[in-house]
């Protein structure tokens, strides 16, 4: 088989991935939209706010098997830096009074306001999480959790540019069904490129085996940056549009509850692919907008002497250690959709059809891991 | 004079409690290398067990004993249930199951009691406070170092003299060596979570002692403590936990009597940063050896 | 006493068992010689539990080992002395003892094993309360034997014994080997020093790129193969050079 056509050959399953999984979303926007019911609406904005970003950890993640605590942090500084962009003169008296000069007057349209959001996210990733990428296992994990509550701890304090611990208000909405569904197609393709590109593959090699990656003279860690790079700006994007979306918000929502949510996404979907980030944001997201919606009722039908709160987040804990028990891989673990998936569901083609997975990796990383361990 | 040693026994009283945190930290992780997200969770369950019996007519110290072992109990249960069927998996799977569960315990919380925080019952010596050579000491904190100070020299005592203990630091040195001995893997890893509990419950004591509420997210911040002096520390050696206790409550302390508020705003944010150069640079900790 | 059928394994993504079969039987001392990465160490965790085989059967005195972890290998009577010692350094010499013993209850014959360890090897005997990190690489091979006897075991398993050690004292460890054999004890012993093994051994195997090449007595195997020319690294072990761990 000559060149171009292996690469054709290769090329076109995963095309069928990403387009498959952008139809499905502009297909949900599309309806969402024509129903015109407030409430779907607020649901779907969400969703695809929380895929752009659960597409970002994807991207580093998912592809390094590393535990990553500071995504939600860089989403919070998107969220603030496209504030402090596209915020108008008038109401930044009100709603940041402290804000230095030179910010004051700046006033950008949404769409390059949330692009120079997403920068300022990206930009603050590249520079303090490149000392990070040479670690490995715990030291990388504890070191990103550290870095989650140095983000926290500085968005929480530094009233000049977030009003402090206090709720920013009066920020515009410009967050709607249509742009929050485009930016998750976006990130569906960006990902999916980059999961297949030299450096993602690079990055998931290194995943399953550190040492003989290396030793083949890949520089791990100048891959590890570029894919910390690409998801802090997935995380701005998305951070960009929830302030947008939500109009006012404070440091906490970038904390603790939101990076148990989206690792809830990711680990159930599967880490290890794109359609597993996608599909685990969609699947959790409806448990928990249903459980929150019967929550709610029952709080305002008064059916309990005092308002319940907890059992959505106890839900999805539940689900998610059942899931990292029975499947810890996740629901697609190293398959994404495309032709040959649907291709094997068609009866009518026989199970001769299906597609033969090639040398299952995940053997090779569990042997890796059980070595490493014991 | 008088300032140096209200200082001493600060340092003293809030280090020991770090000490023994930290150390039911890196037992666990010395064993498993697993970073239990839970632990600080413990102490919240040891908190609302307290609260739970506030009612009762029992004396306080029997509360504060089921309070303990309600900790133990709960630590060894999500081995069992929870990090057991994962633990052959992978360290990410483990990791993020621990995180799961402290979710779980705070939501249930949460769900169960209230969002709001809770009295617990505390003996009246704990608000008492003595003279010692014209000194003002709260009850509190002395004790609080004397109880750490004996539970160091128990646990001390427990892991050169008993067989089992001397099984617990070899398993924690080489897992599977000791394993190939006869010792079983999870009756190693039960006792390190049961003690882990143990350390966890008691630390509940004079943590809430010091508030006396108990609320779902209070076992952010002893997690947090427990990181960053074990980080301290070195993560390996359960003598760093210690020393690492002690150091960072020196710098708590340190920081809160000499800084401007201003800066004290920033504390976490300097300790981090701190704990992210230290794994940078020293990531066998700033005490070397074991 | 020992019989591996056909045993495949993977051992992380390198090294792998195609069917291996061994057969130990009570009472011999066989040899497992083999370059680095050829397999005997993975064999050798195949047996104790650490890896699970995916194909082939170990059985100990008629009784299976199938899915047994460690801990239960050793309380079927199989003791490890594993490559590089893997004592514990923090502990003293007399605990790392005491592990050795912890499968067994009783504590009288405790007692007298460990005055016997003391008395088999002196140096240990002198510094049952020193740390055992303190010791020199020979007294620590020392220790890790010690260690295993300490279990009582019906089979002892030797791996690499005489690596990394001064050729004084690799003649050291060979010699202790063949009394342990003269006393009865049941030895699998896995060298690459060729030459020192197949001196003492009854029967030995051959193994390479994870198969059993050849088997037989120390006669015909050196009747049939070349080992100068295949296992030059034995040939530098076998004088005394401290070469360095390879793959395992």
């Amino acid at each position: 088989m000559s060149m171009s056509l292996r690469l054709l050959r290769d090329r076109i399953p995963g095309a069928s991935t990403v387009l498959m999984l952008v139809v499905m979303l502009l297909l949900i926007a599309a309806v969402t939209e024509a129903l015109g019911s407030t409430v779907l609406s607020r649901f779907a904005i969400r969703m695809f706010i929380d895929m752009t970003l659960v597409l970002g950890l994807q991207m580093f993640m998912g592809n390094s098997n590393i535990l990553w605590f500071p995504h939600v942090g860089f989403m919070g500084i998107g969220a603030y830096a496209s504030v402090i962009f596209s915020m108008s003169p008038l109401q930044k008296i009100l709603s940041l009074p402290e804000l230095y000069p030179f910010l004051a007057d700046v006033n950008l349209p949404f769409l390059p306001a949330l692009l120079a959001g997403a920068l300022v996210a990206a930009a603050v990733a590249a520079v303090i999480g490149l000392p990070l990428m040479r670690l490995s296992d715990f030291p990388a994990v504890i070191a990103g959790f550290a870095m989650l509550i140095v983000i926290h701890a500085v968005l929480t304090h530094w009233e000049a540019l977030t009003n402090g611990p206090q709720t920013l208000f009066g920020v515009e909405r410009r967050t709607y069904v249509m742009n929050s569904a485009i930016w998750a197609c976006v990130f569906v393709a960006v990902a999916y490129w980059f999961k297949e590109s030299k450096s993602g593959l690079q990055l998931r090699a290194s995943r399953d085996d550190l040492v003989s990656t290396s030793s083949i003279g890949v520089n791990i860690v100048a891959v590890r940056w570029f894919a910390l790079v690409l998801s802090a700006f997935a995380a701005g994007i998305a951070g960009g549009l929830f302030a947008h979306f939500i109009t006012s918000f404070s440091p906490k929502a970038f904390f603790l509850r939101e990076t148990f949510i989206i690792l809830a996404m990711l680990v159930i979907g599967g880490p290890a692919t794109v359609t597993g980030a996608v599909l685990g944001t969609v699947i959790v997201t409806i448990v928990y907008q249903t459980l929150r919606w019967v929550e709610n009722t029952l709080n305002i039908e008064q059916v309990f002497a005092q308002p319940i709160a907890g059992l959505t987040d106890i839900t999805l804990a539940v689900m998610l250690i059942g899931m990292l028990i029975l499947r810890p891989a996740g629901i697609f673990e190293r398959r994404e959709i495309g032709w040959q998936a649907l291709r094997a569901l068609w009866p009518w083609t026989g199970a001769d059809a299906a597609p033969e997975p090639a040398a299952d990796p995940q053997v090779v990383r569990k042997a890796a891991e059980t070595k490493q361990r014991r | 004079m008088n300032e140096a040693i209200r200082f001493i026994v600060d340092v003293a009283s809030l280090g020991s409690l770090y000490a023994l945190m930290a150390l039911g930290l890196v037992l666990v992780y010395g064993i498993l290398r697993l970073v239990n997200f839970a632990y600080g969770e413990l102490i919240m369950i040891a908190g609302y067990t307290l609260y739970l019996l506030s009612g009762s007519p029992l004396p306080w110290l029997v509360m504060a004993a089921c309070a303990v072992v309600a900790a133990l109990a709960a630590s060894v249960l999500t081995e069992r249930v929870a990090f057991r069927p994962v633990r052959e998996k992978s360290l990410t799977a483990m990791l993020i199951t621990s995180f799961a569960v402290s979710t779980l315990f705070q939501n249930a919380a949460l769900l169960f009691i209230s969002p709001r925080a809770r009295l617990v019952p505390l003996p009246d010596l704990f608000s008492e406070s003595i003279v010692i050579g014209g000194m003002l000491f709260f009850v509190r904190e002395l004790l609080a170092i004397v109880v750490s100070i004996s539970m160091l020299v128990l646990f001390t005592a427990l892991l050169n003299r008993t067989v089992l203990g001397i099984a617990l630091r070899a398993a924690a040195d080489n897992f599977r060596m000791t394993r190939m001995l006869g010792v079983p893997a999870n009756l190693v890893i039960g006792v390190a979570f049961a003690i882990s509990g143990f350390l966890a419950g008691i630390v509940a004591l004079f943590w809430l002692g010091r508030t006396a509420s108990v609320m779902p997210g209070i076992g952010l911040e002893p997690l947090i403590v427990a990181f960053v002096a074990t980080v301290l520390g070195g993560m390996q050696s359960l003598v760093g936990a210690v020393v690492g206790g002690y150091v960072l409550a020196l710098m708590t302390v340190g920081i809160n009597t000499f800084l401007p508020q201003a800066l004290v705003d920033y504390r976490q944010a300097f300790t981090f940063s701190l704990v992210i150069l230290i794994l940078l640079f020293r990531p066998e900790g700033l005490v070397r050896g074991k | 006493m020992l019989e591996l059928k056909d045993v495949h394994a993977q051992y992380g993504a390198i090294v792998a068992l195609r069917g291996v079969s061994i057969h130990v039987a009570e009472g011999d001392l066989v040899g497992l010689l083999g370059a680095n990465g050829a397999g005997k160490t993975t064999t050798l965790l195949t047996i104790a539990g650490v890896i699970k085989p995916s194909r082939g059967e170990i059985t100990f005195r008629g009784v299976s080992l199938a899915g047994l972890p460690p801990e239960m290998i050793v309380r079927k009577g199989i003791a490890m002395v594993p490559e590089g010692r893997e004592i514990f350094p923090t502990l003293t010499v007399q605990q790392n003892l005491r592990l050795g013993a912890f499968i067994r209850r009783n504590r009288v014959e405790y007692r007298h094993d460990l005055e016997e360890m003391g008395e088999l090897f002196p140096i240990l005997g002198e510094r049952m309360h020193q740390s055992a990190g303190t010791l020199s690489g020979g007294e620590q091979q020392q220790l890790a034997i010690a260690r295993a006897l300490m279990s009582r075991p019906r089979l002892l398993i030797l791996d690499e014994p005489s690596l990394g050690l001064a050729p004084r004292l690799v003649d050291q460890v060979f010699r202790l080997i063949a009394r342990l054999r003269r006393e009865g004890m049941t030895i699998l012993l896995v060298e690459q020093n060729v030459i020192q093994t197949l001196r003492i051994v009854d029967r030995a195997y051959l193994i390479s790129m994870g198969q059993v090449e050849m088997s037989g007595t120390p006669e015909e195997l050196k009747r049939h193969v070349d080992m100068e020319s295949v296992y030059l690294g034995a040939t530098v072990a076998a004088r005394g050079g401290g070469q360095g761990r390879g793959a395992p």
